[in-house]
């Protein structure tokens, strides 16, 4: 039985990073209904900069892991301001074009670095021993990882229902026109969405480069691994993202654990989700929570 | 009259200036190479340190006149960021460049180029050791013992140190591509002559975060050893979910737990730096002395290194050192070529490289190449990760690896 467990514990853990990862995916979608293809770099950019605080210059893990969000959060701001917003009006394709253009600059800039072409981890901050309960195991990073991962889903949450900002956020999302005849700067919004996008993906990153080691070329890969995710949570929903993530973890994990070696199967961890992504989408083509528009004319 | 004299011997001396600044140049030859490798990109992080081993090594040459007679190799090294098309574009660059030998990279790069290189007959020397290469193909020079050498050699190392009566049950964790399958074919094909392992299941894996439910499945089946062949990455995540799990095994083939070993490029200071302490025990196959040896070998490594200013992290990769003895191999056919008294081109160097043999301070065994034998160092260390450097436990040639061979 503690198999099964196991599998249902690591299935959360894995899909819950999955769903802090896909954040700042559907952040950056439900303001300006963009799809971010530099968010893997992002993530990276995020574990790296922690990583360079951390080790060269001897800053505490904690406080360099908040000073990445918060280089992050400005980071994507700008890059937002500089690139971004004069694309407000134009065709979505041409933004989605800037993003791709803007994954293939940041990639240029990290292999200017060593961290484009070395492997490094992070030091040992937390205990090593795992915590086991009743034959689960789950290590101190994934759990760490879970209870940061939850603390700022609930913080993002919080602020996107009760905030002034986060209100006016949402009512941009919903119609632009109608928020900038109420006042709202569409334009801060759109910045305020990339940074705070900017910040969930450097938290993302430091977790998946604890877990993975720090590795450009995997922790970009998230990027667009969490693809799935947002599409099956519907792309505007902060809920959709968690619960989808979660599926998708538990998914990849159970096939992985069940089906994979036996019957002649294997690769099903991999295969699996995207299988069953695709049955969702057959009856609920916006995602499990996405908005079903209707457009009347 | 007079500054029509002065005019000319001023124009002497400037000739005589010029020609005594050109002629100790122009005394020597220059020999043209060519290198292809990801320098950025996917597999960059073995890429890199490959490509300073290499540049450090022609470098060398050029400044200690180790050809003799002032004669320099140059050897333009570009990024090929892992792309097989951009791989080919600059091989036909180096082509109408007139270049000697080629140096690749990487597998899809060789195959999508085997033809090539067998239509325009140009000596190969590449980073992948995929067996395959060499197969139906005889322009390319491995430098040193194939992947499937080490999967079969693990496999049969796995045989020779296994407790008990029973047959080791093994897993392979591969990539999943024909870098990661080339090698579990060939340990079948072992197993069909004889060798006495069950391959219990094959892991192809994805981008995994998290491999728990993979290794209580591999645990569950029986399985004692997991034999993997991918890069360092994937590796360190499931060593590190190994140890989380408790499921490591303290000691070679310990019941009831997993030991793990692993191919060239599964291995080396990279994993240590990924996974950390969870790499404690792993068991690696590879041909290159390790500077963690700290023998005479290391020495010149790390001293060609400082030579040019190299970080530790660069000194001390095993990716160093096979950029290093990828250069060895190209110089060595050069000079030898040189000393037959024959031409240098590509035709002779050819001829040369059949019956090249030296010794490197980068490789665990000699080079030796000849018209049959197209891998230079067979011999391959076996190491054990232990107090965070890679140790050498013995040196270990496949035996298996001669009847798969002779089977093709």
């Amino acid at each position: 039985m503690s198999y099964f467990f196991q599998i249902v514990v690591s299935g959360i853990v894995v899909g819950s990073i999955y769903a802090l990862a896909a954040l700042g995916l559907v952040l950056v979608y439900k303001s300006s209904r963009v799809a971010n293809f530099a968010h893997g770099q992002i993530i990276a950019a995020g574990a790296f900069i922690t990583f360079f605080l951390t080790v060269r210059l001897g800053v505490p893990i904690f406080f360099s892991f908040l000073a990445s969000m918060f280089i992050t959060f400005f980071l994507a701001m700008s890059v937002e301001r500089i690139f971004l917003r004069r694309l407000i009006g134009e065709p979505i394709i041409s933004v989605i074009m800037v993003t791709i253009g803007l994954a293939s600059i940041f990639d240029g800039l990290i292999y200017l670095t060593p961290f484009g072409s070395e492997n490094f981890s992070f030091p040992a901050f937390l205990p090593t021993e795992s915590i086991v309960v009743g034959g689960v195991s789950i290590s101190w990073t994934q759990l760490v990882g879970v209870i940061i991962t939850f603390v700022l889903i609930g913080c993002f949450s919080w602020f996107f229902k009760k905030s002034t900002v986060g209100i006016s956020m949402r009512a941009v999302s919903d119609d632009q026109f109608g928020a900038m005849s109420v006042g709202i700067s569409v334009p801060r919004v759109f910045a305020l969405a990339w940074a705070t996008a900017g910040l969930s993906a450097a938290a993302a990153g430091c977790i998946i480069g604890n877990i993975t080691g720090l590795n450009f070329e995997t922790l970009h890969a998230f990027g667009i691994v969490v693809f799935p995710v947002v599409i099956l949570g519907g792309l505007d929903s902060i809920l959709g993202a968690v619960v989808a993530g979660i599926i998708m973890g538990l998914i990849q994990q159970f096939a992985s654990g069940y089906l994979d070696g036996n019957f002649g199967l294997n690769g099903t961890g991999d295969v699996m989700p995207y299988i069953i992504l695709l049955i969702i989408l057959l009856f609920k083509p916006h995602g499990l929570f996405g908005i079903h528009e209707i457009e009347r004319v | 009259m007079k500054s029509k004299a002065t005019l000319f011997f001023n124009a002497f001396l400037v000739i005589m200036f010029v020609f005594a600044f050109t002629l100790p140049a122009s005394a020597g030859k220059t020999y043209k190479l060519g290198m292809s490798l990801a320098i950025t990109g996917p597999t960059s992080d073995a890429g890199n340190p490959y490509a300073k081993g290499a540049e450090d090594w022609f470098k060398f040459v050029n400044e200690t006149d180790y050809l003799g007679d002032g004669d320099k190799i140059d050897c333009p090294i570009r990024d090929d960021q892992y792309k097989n098309d951009t791989t080919k574009r600059f091989f036909e660059e180096f082509l109408d460049d007139g270049i000697l030998i080629f140096l690749s990279y990487a597998t899809g790069g060789n195959l999508a180029l085997k033809r090539d290189f067998e239509e325009v007959q140009i000596p190969v020397i590449p980073a992948s050791y995929h067996e395959g290469l060499i197969v139906d193909a005889n322009y390319t020079f491995m430098p040193v013992a194939t992947y499937s050498e080490n999967a079969v050699g693990l496999a049969e190392y796995v045989v020779e140190k296994h407790k008990g009566t029973d047959t080791p049950q093994v897993a392979f964790f591969i990539h999943p591509s024909a870098f990661g399958r080339g090698p579990l074919e060939d340990t079948r094909k072992a197993i069909a002559e004889g060798l006495k392992i069950d391959i219990v299941e094959v892991v192809e894996h994805g981008t995994d975060l998290d491999n728990t439910a993979m290794l209580q499945r591999l645990q569950s089946k029986g399985v004692q050893y997991v034999i993997c062949h991918t890069v360092q990455t994937p590796v360190a995540t499931m060593l590190t979910d190994a140890q989380r799990l408790g499921v490591s095994a303290a000691s070679f083939g310990e019941k009831g737990k997993l030991t793990f070993l692993g191919a060239h490029y599964t291995g080396g200071s990279d994993l240590i730096a990924l996974a950390g302490t969870a790499t404690e025990g792993y068991i690696w196959a590879d041909s290159y002395n390790l500077t963690s040896e700290k023998n005479e070998k290391a020495k010149k490594q790390l001293e060609l290194a400082e030579r040019y200013g190299r970080d530790d992290k660069a000194a001390n990769s095993h990716n160093y050192a096979a950029g290093i003895l990828a250069a060895q191999i190209a110089t060595e056919a050069i000079k030898e070529t040189k000393k037959a008294g024959l031409k240098i081109n590509r035709e002779n160097i050819y001829k040369t490289m059949q019956a090249l043999n030296f010794n490197s301070f980068a490789a665990a065994g000699p080079v030796t190449y000849s018209p049959t034998e197209r891998i230079g160092v067979d011999v391959m260390n076996i190491y054990v990760a232990k107090d965070g450097v890679f140790k050498k436990i013995q040196a270990f040639e496949s035996q298996y690896i001669q009847k798969v061979r002779a089977g093709r």
